[in-house]
């Protein structure tokens, strides 16, 4: 197993962040499959809208697609042997809190019932993430009769950046108005895990370009500010360069001179390519302080990217095939 | 469909690019925005880019009180010319709300409560559309100040394209009337509300704490005096977006995700009733720049081994399969933008250039699309 993938599954829970597209809900499933084979009990989680949702631009979950679904189930549910899988629904989270504010119940279920409330509870500022946060607490305290957790690790593929840094960053921001009561308290419970990092840590999925490593840089260190540990970096789509550093000279002098003579070829382009990914990658491993997992790009015809993934995961010496030489 | 980007930037008042996270729209905003002033138009890009990278590109400082003006050297060097003007404003979503309120609060006392809520702090960053919100009002008021021929809106960054377009009935759905009832004091309302009212303040006592909940009555009681506005502004902000001077573009990518929210977008704004005009691809590999295919005889010529030539014709197939998608891409998005829109593409750039290189090149590419 990879040595830095033998971190990642010791903890409680894991968020999967990263910019758009780079890969964050296939890693994340990869992940999943990987935990379970190593024979953790594992949870994936993902934020939903849930049930008073505007349909949006997918009627499907891309990441519920990767096991067979539409959607990852409302209430937890074994989605692959090992896996069970669930939505992070605000919604939810607030039923859950207010009914374990209000033990008596009437109270709980009046609140519920009352529409302006709702509306409240949905628009009020940070009250959509406190939903979700305290949905992830919930499943963090789920015990076996034995006392050990039920969930052993909890994977969130988390969306884009700015969310990410809106939920790890919402316990400092609402103690700073909310300091006593019940929510300060789930907050600092919650905080308990989330700045923990022998429990929590963040993977920030990225891609050997320019953009996307700069963009990674920055993120760590926005995730440093709000105390959520960085477990590592996972550089996904890592391609093998096919050149050899003689055949880049000889070819280099040959794109030189048709550029010169104005016949550009077509090829240099992806030439550069694997010239920026590499240098791209250094700067990357250089600039960073947490362990840098590296992912291979899925061969063409790859039938499952998930297991494809997950065997690098469970396998380092395809992982090293994969890494600039 | 040549010529219809450079009329739509010769001849609109307001342009608005919208898309996904990091498709290009600063970028895309940027490029329109010096095209526009190319023209001998006066030209204002208002933009909201956390990383300020267009600002760096332009050379304005970060997060002026007020747009600023390029000074004439800076407008030379990318080929503006006299009567062409270009102004940058980085918005500042939170200087903007504080602006409003003054405007609409009419008690000083009020004013000072509201500016100083803990909640009230916090609200540009954490309710959903107030970025949105600030970024319009920021723009309905230079265009009725007649300082300018056009002015390109920067979309805030957020996941989907669409939030910009939500972004009123989210903030009047924050704004909802019966939210803020429950805040007013009781002598003004019911019976049933009072009880309502206790109600609410029994459950937010009980689970926000008093202190916190103390913090969103005088959130909420003041800010019911803003609401009435805030709320004509919101739909009278659709009104005002609808004028046929007004242009959204829509960026994307060649991503299928991109596109298929691009498709999303486009109905939307049919829906909306706001007047869509084209798509950008951005990052396109549209153009083939005349490049050849390597052949055999080419590099065994420049003496290159044959299995290092079969390494780089693979590449230079499926560089030669992107160029073909690419180029029907844009004819499939110019198809689907239908009668009086368009679809251009951007080519990749170059990830080494200057921000200001990449929206000059840009800029240069809407000359004749
Ligand atoms: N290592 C890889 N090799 C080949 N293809 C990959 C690899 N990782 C991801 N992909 C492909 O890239 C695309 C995007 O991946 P994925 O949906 O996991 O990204 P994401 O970051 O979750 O995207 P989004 O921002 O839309 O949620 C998918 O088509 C996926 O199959
Ligand atoms: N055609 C292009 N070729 C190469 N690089 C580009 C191109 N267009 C944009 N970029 C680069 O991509 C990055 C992101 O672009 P930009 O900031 O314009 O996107 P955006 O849509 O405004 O992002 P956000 O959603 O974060 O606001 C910038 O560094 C920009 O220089
Ligand atoms: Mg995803
Ligand atoms: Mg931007």
């Amino acid at each position: 197993m990879l040595e830095q993938f033998e971190g990642l599954i010791k903890k409680r829970i894991v968020l999967i962040t990263g910019k758009g597209g780079v890969g964050r809900s296939s890693v994340t499933a990869a992940i999943a499959m990987a935990a379970a084979r190593a024979g953790k009990r594992v949870l994936v989680a993902e934020i939903g809208d849930g049930r008073d949702n505007e349909q949006r631009i997918h009627d499907y979950s891309p990441l519920a697609r990767l096991f067979g679904l539409d959607h990852l189930p409302e209430n937890k549910a074994e989605i692959m042997p090992g896996v069970w899988g669930s939505m992070l629904l605000p919604l939810k989270g607030h039923e859950l809190f207010l009914a374990s504010v209000f033990r008596v119940g009437a109270l709980a279920k009046a609140a519920l019932h009352s529409e302006a409330l709702r509306r409240l509870f949905q628009a009020a500022p940070s009250l959509r993430e406190v939903g979700i946060f305290y949905c992830l607490l919930t499943y963090l305290r789920q015990k076996h009769t034995d006392g050990t957790p039920s969930n052993e690790l909890i994977i969130v593929d988390m969306p884009a950046t700015g969310h990410t840094l809106a939920l790890t960053g919402l316990p400092k921001i609402l103690l700073s108005m909310v300091s006593r009561g019940p929510i300060a308290d789930a907050l600092r419970e919650g905080q308990s895990y989330l700045n923990d990092p022998d429990q929590a840590s963040a993977y920030v999925v990225t891609l050997p370009e320019t953009l996307p490593v700069s963009e990674t840089i920055e993120l760590l260190e926005g995730l440093k500010n709000t105390n959520m540990p960085v477990g590592g970096v996972i550089l996904n789509h890592v391609a093998q360069d096919p050149f050899t550093t003689e055949e880049r000279l000889r070819l280099e002098k040959v794109f030189a001179s048709h550029r010169a003579q104005g016949t550009p070829l077509l090829g240099e382009e992806s030439f550069h390519y694997f010239e920026e990914a590499r240098r791209e990658s250094e700067r990357l491993a250089r600039e960073i302080s947490v362990p840098l997992l590296r992912l291979p790009d899925a061969p063409p015809g790859c039938e499952s990217l998930v297991s494809f993934l997950a065997d690098s995961l469970l396998s380092s010496a395809a992982v090293r095939a994969g890494a600039p030489q | 469909m040549s010529g219809e980007v450079s009329k739509l930037i010769r001849e609109s008042r307001i342009i608005v690019c919208c898309g996904a996270g990091g498709v290009g729209k600063t970028t895309t905003s940027g490029a329109i925005a010096i095209a526009g002033a190319r023209m001998g138009r006066r030209v204002l890009v208002l933009t909201i880019d956390p990383s300020k990278r267009l600002a760096e590109a332009l050379g304005v400082e970060r997060n002026p009180p007020a747009p600023v003006t390029l000074p004439a050297d800076r407008l030379q060097a990318v080929g503006i010319q006299a009567p062409g003007t270009l102004d940058a404003w980085m918005l500042d979503p939170k200087l903007i709300a504080d602006q409003e309120v003054r405007a609409i609060v009419k008690n000083p006392e009020d004013i000072e409560k509201l500016l100083s809520n803990r909640i009230y702090k916090h609200v540009t960053t954490m309710v959903a559309g107030m970025h949105e919100y600030t970024a319009m009002q920021a723009l309905h008021r230079f265009v009725l100040s007649g300082r300018y021929d056009l002015v390109v809106l920067d979309t805030p960054p957020s996941r989907h394209a669409l939030d910009f377009l939500e972004a009123p009935s989210r903030l009047s759905r924050f704004l909802d009337g019966r939210v803020f009832k429950m805040f007013m004091p009781a002598e003004t309302t019911g019976g049933l509300r009072r009880a309502a009212g206790s109600l609410v303040s029994r459950v937010l006592g009980g689970v926000l704490g008093e202190q916190f909940a103390g913090d969103l009555s005088v959130f909420f009681g003041v800010f019911a005096g803003v609401l009435g506005t805030l709320n004509r502004d919101v739909s009278g902000m659709r009104d005002f977006l609808s004028k046929p001077d007004v242009a959204f573009l829509l960026v994307t990518s060649p991503a299928p995700a991109a596109l298929e929210e691009a498709l999303f977008f486009q109905r939307k704004t049919d829906e909306l009733k706001l007047p869509f005009r084209g798509f950008v691809l951005n990052r396109s590999h549209a153009y083939d720049y005349g490049r050849k295919f390597p052949e055999t005889a080419l590099l065994i010529g420049h003496s290159i081994a044959r299995t290092t030539a079969e390494k780089l014709q693979n590449l230079a197939e499926s560089e030669k399969d992107l160029i073909g998608r690419d180029q029907e891409l844009v004819k499939d998005l110019a198809r689907r933008a239908g009668v009086g829109g368009f679809a251009t593409a951007l080519p990749v750039l170059l990830p080494n250039e200057t921000e200001m290189r990449k929206l000059e090149t840009l800029a240069d590419q809407f000359k004749g699309a």
